[in-house]
């Protein structure tokens, strides 16, 4: 893992709620600079993609820390159900839309998904295979 | 006041997911979790109070910001992760172009068999991926936002059981393809419920469940003029 000197350290002991809560305003900052970004020059790149460019970008470059990440981002991924509800609950807008309709909407959902997991599986299953085959001679070479 | 009532609902949202997922914890059912449960006491209250959505939403929509932020959380575990990918990059490219493509073709082909509306359709393409991601595509796809949302939570729990049965008899041995099948299939839960069965299916099924959802925001501008 490559890391050049950090910019700033933590004070030894930092309560470990601030800094979680610290690094979920570091997280706001890039998603912020990532709207911005896409509001005014890469109109084709959505926030939600260069977001995660700028991330891995400083990430990779050593000018970010995974440390300095980690612990905001695995709070915001564990909780992130509570951010989806409020959309969820937007449903309530669409009753009439959906009235009469749950019956197929819930069989295109189960016949899809079972055609996605199924084809997914069988040609991962063999990618692997291939990738186990090409994979023999460079090792050998080693 | 309305000021006031915004607060009000946007604090019982978090007090409910708070209780809901403290409860999960003790007894994990699945109407239970807090993704089932929550939503479902607040739309009773609302209906039962009429209240209409917008008073909800008003401050409520803070939480929904947050997606935002959740998906840059997002590159922590790719750089993590950053050796399996080099190691699997060309199983995890054909898992996610097959399951995306997949999920699209066959989405669009049930909807018109079974005569759903366009709005329908296109929402529902996009439901195989992770809700940030979703709702940052589905209006790409010419779809709407919300009922994305609630197709992709609705797609993770079916996934679940479906992804377990569905391993029970396909003649898959890689656990890369057993990781791919959740990702692909069934994003964040099912990414879970492969974490529960081995972490090297976890860590597949993750990747495939992010790097299908970047492509996915990318790609849907161009595929909603195919489809």
């Amino acid at each position: 893992m490559s890391c050049s000197t950090p910019m700033f350290a933590f004070p030894p002991r930092f309560k470990p709620f601030l800094r979680t809560l610290f690094q979920i305003g570091l997280l706001i900052l890039i998603w912020l600079v990532a709207v911005e970004l896409s509001a005014r020059w890469l109109h084709q790149i959505p926030p939600t993609v260069s977001g995660i460019a700028i991330a891995l970008a400083l990430l990779g470059l050593g000018l970010l820390k995974r440390e300095w990440l980690a612990d905001g981002s695995a709070w915001l991924l564990r909780e992130m159900l509570l951010f989806f509800i409020p959309v969820v609950i937007a449903v309530l807008q669409y009753q009439q839309m959906l009235d009469g309709k749950l019956l197929s909407i819930l069989l295109v959902i189960i016949g899809s998904t079972a055609c996605v997991m199924i084809a997914t599986a069988l040609a991962v299953d063999l990618a692997w295979r291939l990738e186990a085959r090409w994979r023999k001679p460079t090792e050998n070479k080693e | 006041m309305t000021l006031l009532s915004g607060l009000f609902w946007l604090a019982l949202t978090v007090l409910l997911y708070a209780a809901l997922r403290h409860l999960h914890g003790r007894f994990p059912r699945v109407w239970l979790s807090p993704i089932i449960a929550v939503p479902a006491i607040l739309i009773a209250i609302l209906l039962l109070a009429r209240v209409p959505y917008a008073a909800y939403n008003a401050q409520s929509h803070w939480l929904s910001a947050m997606l935002g932020p959740a998906t840059v959380a997002f590159a922590v575990p790719i750089f993590e992760y950053r050796s399996a990918i080099r190691r699997h990059w060309f199983p995890l490219v054909v898992g996610v172009i097959v399951g995306m493509s997949v999920a699209v073709v066959s989405t669009v082909w049930f909807c018109r068999l079974l005569g759903l509306p366009e709005l329908l359709e296109r929402s529902l393409s996009v439901r195989s991926i992770s809700t940030p991601f979703a709702i940052a595509a589905a209006p790409a796809m010419g779809g709407q936002a919300e009922l994305a949302a609630v197709f992709v939570v609705i797609t993770g729990l079916i996934g679940m059981v479906l992804g377990e049965w569905l391993l029970s008899w396909l003649p898959v041995r890689s656990k890369l393809a057993k990781g791919a099948l959740f990702g692909a299939g069934a994003h964040a839960v099912g990414t879970a419920t492969a974490h529960r069965r081995d972490t090297e299916e976890g860590v597949i099924s993750s990747l495939t469940m992010i790097i299908a959802g970047i492509l996915m925001v990318l790609l849907a501008p161009w595929l909603a003029a195919f489809v």
